[in-house]
């Protein structure tokens, strides 16, 4: 399995705070990480750093086997970035939208219209095409939000909480989004979440970051095991305390 | 920096800024109806007010002795004077509306027939407008017949009235209409310039800053391909033509009320009392370009600090005072451009524009404040690429002045 996403490292310190110590792992392709940890534990630190949002004090982050400091171009080339909480921009309609970062991302004009046709029919969006963001309910705006992170095809998809704030339906969307992009389409994603339940569900390993240290890091059955507790819930509680 | 992308995210912010309502109503709707309603509702109603002041009936109260003097057959020819002869004293005046006592001495016809001097007093309460314009026509009046009694005086005398007079003083303004409409300009209009670029540019920098912080979508930018100096070139861009634009409709509309002014006063069509030459036209473009480039980098540079719209609002009072007195200082009477005030920023650009409209460009001067401008141009943009370039602007901490120059 190719590996596609890799943190070294990765340390980071905002003053005397340091939010993230000695991150280290991979995904590969068609892998789904679940990324879990209490608030304030360095989840989204760790994120940022590997979507090159934020500069590491130490180590290195890798996507596609380009390096984020060195080579961040064509590491971002590669790279689809979500978290719940982005709003889209409201006075732009969705094909726009979609178009706007197809050209950010340089995709040549005969291969972005025929990716933006696909998304737009893949994910519904037609029906709402020609009302500008603003207009748009959540779980639409959220619709357009996933097409966007997928317009230029990145290998990699990084999601920081990207079903805070859904209702069920819109998560269930999400939740079947990340399966399939990572199914079939062998995208490496990596997402942070606070439900385990979503984890159970979807995730191949587990990343688990407490006080911006990795504390643990592999499968869920890996984790009970190490753990001696029968559910993922007792598991990750046992881990953190 | 690939110009490819700057254009794009330059188009996308242009393109938000005309589907945005309230900013095109703030930067071309406003600025364009602004001085002609303005010009001509102020216009109008001055018309008509001192049209009213001048025929509103006024009171006055004249002492009973002073029915036999001239002063009573002269202020009855008056027709927006309402006079009565009764005994009153000061405190009566005060307590009485719209009206004026004069008081005439009651030994007048004995003092001037002794060619001695007889007293009048006027109570007036000069804090209404019509009373202090109607007593300046009154004491004119007053001013005339006191100039009668003294060519009279000096007829009988057998002597010339040139007696009076021995210093015959005139002025000559050599100023000609142009340069006296030009003085009157150059006081207002390079605040104008400032404060509509200034304008302009603030409010689309909070939104593409501070309101794609607010929104989050400045981290999905950020996570591109796009470079933070190419985010910040078109962003910039789109600012500084926004401000650019709303300079220009400035000035239109600033000319527009103009003609709507002299077509008011019946003067010819077409002629402004002042004119600005082809070379000053290119002067006052490049110091508006300039201006623009200092305000737009700096109105990023400064919204970029805060964490949402609101808290972006706050900053524009502080920052159009910043803008504010140097255009107001420019305005104060023997404010001139020297090689001093060419390096003080934006002060230097108002009194180089004053100088452009009042007709009197030194060229010297003029590249020295263009050359300032540009140095405070590029500072203010290398500031907005250090806010850009901060961490905070993705963490949504607050960014510390300090931290921006810091290496």
């Amino acid at each position: 399995m190719t590996t596609l996403i890799e943190a070294k490292q990765l340390t980071k310190d905002f003053g005397e705070l340091r939010a993230a110590e000695n991150i280290s792992f991979q995904v590969g392709a068609g892998e789904i990480v679940g990324l879990l940890g209490p608030n304030g534990a360095g989840k989204t630190t760790t994120l940022r750093m590997l979507a090159g949002l934020l500069t590491p004090t130490a180590g290195e982050a890798f996507i596609a086997g380009h390096s984020m400091s060195s080579d961040q171009r064509a590491a971002r080339r590669e790279l689809g970035f979500l978290t719940g909480d982005m709003d889209l921009y409201r006075r732009l309609k969705p094909v726009e939208l979609l178009t706007y970062f197809g050209k950010l991302y340089e995709t040549p004009k005969a291969e972005l219209d025929r990716r933006i046709q696909s998304l737009v029919h893949d994910f519904g969006i037609d029906s709402f095409a020609d009302r500008h963001c603003e207009k748009l309910s959540t779980g639409q705006k959220q619709r357009v939000s996933i097409a966007r992170t997928l317009v230029h095809d990145p290998a990699v998809v990084i999601l920081d909480e990207p079903t805070t704030g859904l209702d069920i339906m819109a998560s269930e969307f999400i939740l079947r989004f990340i399966q399939r992009i990572a199914r079939e389409d062998k995208k490496a994603v990596v997402f942070s979440t606070h439900n385990l339940a979503e984890v159970e569900r979807l995730c191949d390993r587990i990343v688990v970051i407490h006080q911006g240290k990795l504390v643990f890091s592999g499968p869920a059955a890996e984790l009970l095991a190490q753990t001696g507790k029968a559910t993922l819930h007792d598991a990750f509680f046992k881990l953190v305390q | 920096m690939r110009t490819n992308i700057i254009l794009t995210i330059f188009r996308k912010e242009i393109l938000e800024v005309l589907r945005d309502k309230r900013m095109l109503y703030l930067i071309i709707l406003l600025p364009f109806f602004l001085y002609p309603v303005l010009f001509t509702v102020i216009g109008k109603v001055g018309a008509d007010q001192q049209g009213k002041l001048a025929t509103q009936k006024v009171d006055v109260l004249l002492n009973p002795e002073a029915e036999k003097t001239p002063v009573y057959e002269l202020l009855k020819q008056d027709t927006t004077l309402s006079i009565s002869l009764m005994a009153f004293d000061r405190a009566t005046i005060d307590t009485l509306k719209n009206t004026i006592g004069i008081q005439v001495s009651p030994d007048y016809a004995e003092k001037i027939a002794a060619k001695g001097s007889a007293p009048i007093t006027i109570f007036v309460d000069e804090s209404q407008d019509v009373l202090a314009r109607r007593q300046g026509i009154i004491m004119a009046q007053l001013q005339a017949l006191n100039q009668q009694i003294i060519n009279a005086r000096l007829q009988e005398a057998q002597l010339d009235a040139s007696i009076m007079q021995p210093l015959l003083i005139q002025s000559e303004n050599l100023a000609s209409e142009e340069q006296i409409m030009g003085k009157v300009m150059a006081g207002f209009l390079p605040m104008l310039i400032l404060l509509f670029i200034f304008v302009g540019c603030v409010y689309i920098a909070i939104d593409i800053t501070a309101g794609e912080k607010e929104r989050r979508t400045l981290q999905t930018l950020y996570s591109t391909t796009a470079s933070k100096s190419e985010i910040i070139a078109g962003k910039f861009l789109a600012v500084a033509s926004v401000g650019v634009l709303s300079a220009a409709m400035n000035i239109l509309s600033l000319l527009v009320a103009m003609q709507i002014q002299i077509r008011m006063m019946g003067a010819e069509v077409n002629t402004l009392s002042f004119s600005i030459d082809t070379a000053g036209w290119l002067w006052l473009c490049l110091l508006t370009l300039l201006s623009t480039v200092f305000l737009g980098a700096l109105s990023l540079a400064v919204v970029l600090l805060a964490n949402s719209y609101k808290e972006a609002q706050s900053y524009v009072s502080p920052m159009m005072m910043l803008v504010l007195v140097p255009a107001m200082i420019s305005g104060m009477p023997g404010m001139e451009l020297n090689s001093s005030t060419a390096m003080v920023p934006l002060l230097n650009i108002a009194l180089a524009m004053g100088s452009i409209v009042k007709g009197s460009v030194e060229p010297m001067l003029m590249l020295v404040v263009a050359g300032m401008a540009l140095v405070y141009a590029v500072f203010a943009l290398w500031l907005a690429s250090r806010s850009f370039g901060n961490e905070s602007v993705i963490t949504g901490e607050k960014i510390d002045w300090k931290q921006l120059f810091r290496s």
